[in-house]
């Protein structure tokens, strides 16, 4: 009797495993093939590599914005300001990028200063105050649309070098340079989460930060971590946006936190905190690209474009709980 | 402890800033005050006529109180109420919607104050109108295209937000052209939501789908217009398609110059911006106004663009 | 005992689940009157035959006799109406409603209009029931505001409303202090003059011995044997429960070295604590010992740096040290096992062995990157030393039963490599067995030389294997006895002194 229920355990065990390890983005998955499919029969210029490239390049802003609130989400936080943070860091990359002023480096460095400023504050405000990660972003979210319009004084700043127009703009192989970004984010973020101790304690803090905190782990400097990283993403995200339209607006990315939140979760991350992978947000953000490029191509009307996209959002997550109650 | 300290810090601060203000009321002595609403002081179109309303009012020594109705017209309502109870001379306002920004023109015309509407209009007929005819624009811009490609041809048309004045009167315009140049097809159309980004990814799908098929663009603004530009640049495109916006921002100009961008309407700004207070002053010194005031478009291309460029 | 038909028949009871037998022909025997104490091991099927009697499951075979009549085919609100009622161990209450709301949820007297309830009428129908039950509750106080004994009042109230003839109590205890525990006994005695009858089912052998008219034991899934409370005394019940002999329930102590690990002096917490000091020696099990909110939990808690000290010293090994945090008290190595393990223990969604290695990730890593493979043999180690029963080391750590999801915990705070542990009830909910393996594994642990301090709310365990015992009344230390003058009675007595 012992011995059989052992076993039992042994066969449930491994059916949570599959769970856990399998089915997390599936449902996702499953939504994101079904949707290309569906496209590709409708027209046959989504599915080509021209096409598919330009998608990739598209997503690529809301990818970078979506794995650094991947990040924010999984420790049970929020971050709000990412649109915002995406117009100061453009806005101050464009102040340095004119022709023959400043080598490259020079915007690149202050605008992701500049990110890791702005994240690092939200950190600080949040750990110190312990007032909620959603009212500290809030706030950050309208002083960042303000900076943005001090230091560009309400106009665009164009006239931007082209050694910095190659960031959003050029190829490498054939491959846009976004893309190229777009991957080695991916690849650093989806390492930094899945095989270093601060990614570990990143699900701990959110899934339980009572018990993180009485396994001694550093509640404060992870989450300072995570909104710094927020900030560092939304400035490449700024950096690639700020390039790809060659200048720096003040007013660029407003709701770009939401669409960047819309990927996460689409994606899996659990609001609560404790889950998510950047896999997921990736598909996620693909995902939203898609819908969005396909209904371009159809030619669908914005009016009901909005009411579609809202659709399949909804549809991917129901259909990613339902797999998972399964 | 801590809520009460806030909340006296609060209220301080609050008091700190409320006895500013009168004190640089007072001291101002009875020059005119006219209270100004932008639709939003993070359109550069709109800074600009902000600017010069700015400068004509220092020159002519009246005192302004601007604010940014950060286009919600519902915070325009309330910020000419606020006008009114601080007994303003005159009111200047930037509507942000036809419809819902009308309950502020009555509101003043009930207390007796002029309200000048500058730039776009409102359904409820204000003390004067200084602006130019958002119709007018589109028809010159979409005229252009047709003489450039023959009348024949495809041409796309990048919308503003859907529903705002400059949109339907911009879209209005540009379909009134279209009917004289049977040959001059519309192939799609779609917002842009006045954003460069959005137009940009709006014109690499479009690539996509209609490929050589496009002979034009229309965008309702300059930044949708410079979008659609990077994206036809990018694919290698740029010389087959002619694009024509409206605005003439500085950017614009730029591009115009260029080559890049074929053509842009120039709104005056400038001329928006002074007429609008030398109305009001008008009004104030009981002189004769006119009640609409339409300040022309140009078009400007390569040919003409050096005289706009500052 | 009553001589009448008994109210409950159960004969020959079974229930498979994919082939494996949770009640293999079962037979259970209650009366009027009687408190039927329902005991074995987790997994040994008690609440597989309670949820067959509420009608949550159905039988694969046998039968229900109550009062005379089959019981079948019925679900959970059918068996309310019948007259069974289950008091659950999480107690089942909405905390934002009243307390009459929450005793007639479900059956609120209308009036006026449908759905309009009677307010007046479903109060003065509780002040009577509880005044009949001897409870002073003011029926619209609010859920939240009650004690857990309180609640259980309520939920008990509210059985009896339901004209509950059966009571089924799961743990009633695990939550209450002493003195409530009195009132809970009393309430239960009364209810037995009044013909209901109980199925208590605890693990608590001293409640059992006080409470319980019958025993029915079960082990496995099977049906062991049914004998009057007074016949069976500890050891036999726990030979019944085990089905082998455990002669040394708790280990033999080796006893206390002369180095001192950790030293506290004058520890004080306003409102909790004040002036507690010791010594802890290692190889030495030193015992907490104190009723509820004696502010025991709150030391160990001020200790680790989880709660900070208003004032006092702590010293390792003879350093004085500030400890702010838990990461301090770990770096000081220091562990604690927390009372409520699934706060502050567990992190829903991670697996076993993320947990196993939680607190000690920084020594499985190189340059922040875990080695994968390092990080794998340190939890296959605790697994396997600590006998954790678990599918494979991604199991989620929610999915364990009690005693193998405490080890997991303990095996956490083990993999920090600690010299000193503080354990605050580390047996708290889990089964006989399992019990036996944690207090072996304790000895293990002094044997290696480390210093243990143990908070326990269970004076056998307090006195069958500390080495010395510090009793706490009202959050002062009111004596620090030695292994051989530590009886249960004695601390009781300085547990319950009184200070001016």
């Amino acid at each position: 009797m012992k011995q059989t229920l052992t076993t039992l355990y042994r066969q449930t065990g491994s059916s949570y495993r599959k769970r856990v390890q399998g089915m997390g983005t599936f449902g996702i998955l499953l939504a994101f093939v079904v949707i290309c499919l569906a496209l590709a029969l409708s027209t046959p210029r989504f599915m080509t590599v021209s096409n598919l490239t330009i998608i990739v390049t598209q997503v690529s802003i809301n990818a970078l914005l979506a794995f650094g609130v991947t990040f924010v989400i999984i420790t049970g936080g929020i971050d709000l300001s990412l649109g915002s943070m995406v117009a100061v860091t453009g806005v101050v990359a464009a102040l340095f990028a004119h022709p023959d002023t400043y080598p490259l480096i020079v915007p690149l460095m202050m605008a992701l200063g500049a990110g890791f400023l702005m994240g690092g504050f939200n950190g600080l405000v949040i750990t110190r105050s312990k007032v909620p990660p959603f009212i500290v972003t809030l706030g950050t979210m309208t002083i960042g649309r303000g900076l943005a319009l001090i230091l560009s004084k309400g106009r665009p700043v164009s006239n931007l070098s082209d050694t910095f127009n190659f960031i959003g703009g050029g190829q490498v192989f054939g491959v846009p340079f976004p893309i190229i970004i777009l991957i080695v984010v991916f690849v650093l973020c989806s390492l930094l989460l899945r095989k270093t101790i601060w990614g570990r304690y990143m699900y701990a803090v959110g899934g339980n930060e009572q018990a993180a905190r009485a396994s001694g782990i550093p509640i404060a400097k992870i989450k300072m971590l995570v909104y710094i990283l927020s900030g560092l993403l939304a400035a490449l995200a700024g950096i690639v946006l700020t390039s790809r339209i060659t200048t720096g607006q003040p007013n660029a990315g407003q709701g770009f936190e939401l669409d960047a939140i819309a990927a996460a979760i689409i994606g899996g991350t659990s609001t609560s905190g404790g889950s998510g992978t950047m896999t997921g947000t990736l598909i996620g953000a693909l995902l939203i690209g898609v819908i969005s490029n396909g209904l371009d191509l159809l030619n669908v009307t914005s009016y009901y474009q909005q009411v579609v996209m809202g659709v399949i959002i909804i549809g991917a997550v129901v259909l990613d709980g339902l797999n998972r109650k399964k | 402890m801590n809520r009460l300290t806030a909340l006296t810090l609060t209220f301080l601060t609050t008091l700190t800033l409320v006895s500013c203000n009168q004190n640089t009321d007072s001291a101002e002595g009875d020059k005119p005050v006219i209270g100004v609403t932008m639709l939003s002081m993070q359109n550069e179109f709109i800074v600009n006529v902000s600017d010069e309303i700015d400068k004509k009012a220092q020159e002519a020594g009246v005192e302004l109180i601007t604010v940014d109705a950060e286009r919600s017209a519902l915070k325009q309502i309330e910020q000419v109420e606020s006008f009114i109870a601080q007994g303003v001379d005159a009111i200047i306002m930037n509507p942000c919607e036809v419809e819902a920004s009308s309950p502020a023109v009555a509101k003043a015309q009930a207390a007796g104050i002029p309200i000048i509407n500058v730039n776009s209009e409102t359904a409820t007929k204000p003390s004067a109108f200084v602006g130019s005819d958002d119709v007018e624009s589109a028809r010159i811009a979409m005229k252009y295209i047709a003489e450039r490609l023959g009348g024949k041809g495809n041409v796309i048309m990048i919308h503003g937000y859907m529903g705002q004045a400059a949109q339907i009167k911009r879209e209005q315009g540009a379909r009134e052209v279209l009917k004289n140049y049977p040959d001059l097809k519309l192939i799609a159309s779609q917002t842009g939501e006045w954003d460069r980004a959005k137009a940009m990814s709006l014109m690499e799908n479009w690539i996509q789908s209609y490929g050589g098929q496009i002979n034009a663009v229309f965008a309702h603004n300059d930044e949708m217009g410079m979008g659609a530009v990077n994206a036809l640049t990018a694919a290698g495109m740029k010389d087959k398609v002619v694009v024509v916006s409206v605005d003439a921002i500085p950017d614009a100009l730029q591009a115009v110059q260029k080559g890049t961008l074929d053509a842009t309407v120039y709104q005056n700004a400038q001329q928006q911006g002074s007429q609008a207070i030398e109305t009001a002053l008008k009004i104030l010194n009981k002189q004769p106004y006119e009640v609409q005031v339409l300040i022309p478009f140009q078009l400007v291309t390569k040919k003409n663009v050096a005289q706009f460029v500052k | 005992m009553t001589s009448s038909k008994p109210i409950l028949q159960i004969t020959h009871l079974s229930k498979s689940f994919g082939g494996i037998k949770a009640l293999d022909d079962v037979q259970l025997t209650l009366h009027r009157g009687e408190v039927l104490a329902l005991m074995g091991e987790n997994g040994a099927g008690k609440s597989t035959l309670m949820k067959i009697l509420m009608g949550l499951e159905k039988a694969d075979a046998g039968e229900i006799l109550f009062e005379g009549e089959p019981l079948k085919n019925r679900d959970v609100k059918d068996t309310l109406k019948k007259g069974i009622s289950m008091i659950h161990q999480e107690l089942l209450v909405v905390p934002e409603l009243s307390v009459a709301d929450n005793i007639f949820l479900g059956r609120e007297t209308t009036r006026w209009l449908p759905g309009w309830i009677n307010n007046e009428d479903i109060y003065q129908k509780t002040e009577t029931l509880l005044g009949t039950l001897g409870v002073a509750i003011d029926p619209r106080m609010k859920m939240k505001y009650l004690s857990v004994a309180e609640m259980q009042m309520v939920e008990i109230a509210k059985a009896i409303s339901n004209n509950a003839r059966i009571i089924i109590m799961d743990e009633p205890t695990s939550a209450l202090s002493d003195k409530e525990v009195a009132s809970l006994f009393r309430m239960i005695k009364d209810l037995k003059t009044q013909g209901v009858a109980i199925i208590y089912i605890s693990h608590k052998m001293e409640e059992i011995a006080q409470i319980a008219d019958t025993i029915t034991v079960l082990r496995d899934g099977q049906y062991i044997a049914t004998k009057p409370a007074a016949e069976l005394d500890r050891n036999a019940l726990i030979t019944l429960m085990v089905g082998r002999q455990i002669d040394l329930l708790f280990p033999v102590a080796i006893g206390k070295q002369e180095e001192v690990l950790l030293s506290v002096r004058h520890l004080t917490q306003p409102g909790k604590f004040s002036d507690v000091s010791f010594d802890l020696h290692a190889g030495e099990v030193l015992g907490l010992a104190g009723l509820m909110g004696a502010g025991r939990t709150e030391v160990a808690r001020a200790i680790f740096g989880l709660d900070p000290l208003a004032g006092g010293e702590v010293f390792v090994k003879g350093l004085p040290v500030t400890i702010r945090s838990p990461q301090d008290a770990i770096r000081y190595g220091i562990g604690y096992v927390s009372e409520d393990r699934k706060a502050l223990g567990c992190i829903p969604g991670m697996s076993v062995q993320h947990t196993l290695t939680l607190a000690s990730l920084k020594h499985y890593a190189q340059w922040g990157f875990i080695e994968a493979r390092s990080e794998e043999g340190a939890a296959e180690l605790m697994v396997s030393e600590l006998r954790i029963k678990t599918a494979s080391l991604q199991q989620g750590v929610m999915q364990l039963i009690g005693g193998n999801q405490q080890k997991v915990v303990i095996g956490k705070v083990l993999l920090a490599r600690p010299d000193i542990i503080i354990l605050d009830e580390p047996t708290r909910g889990i089964d006989i067995g399992a019990k036996h393996e944690i207090y072996k594994l304790i000895r293990q642990l002094t044997e290696r030389g480390i210093a243990v301090l143990m908070i326990s709310s269970e004076l056998p365990e307090i006195t069958g294997l500390c080495d010395r015992v510090l009793v706490l009344s009202q959050g002062r230390q009111t004596a620090l006895l030695d292994r051989s003058e530590a009886t249960q009675e004695k601390i009781m007595a300085h547990a319950v002194h009184q200070q001016r």
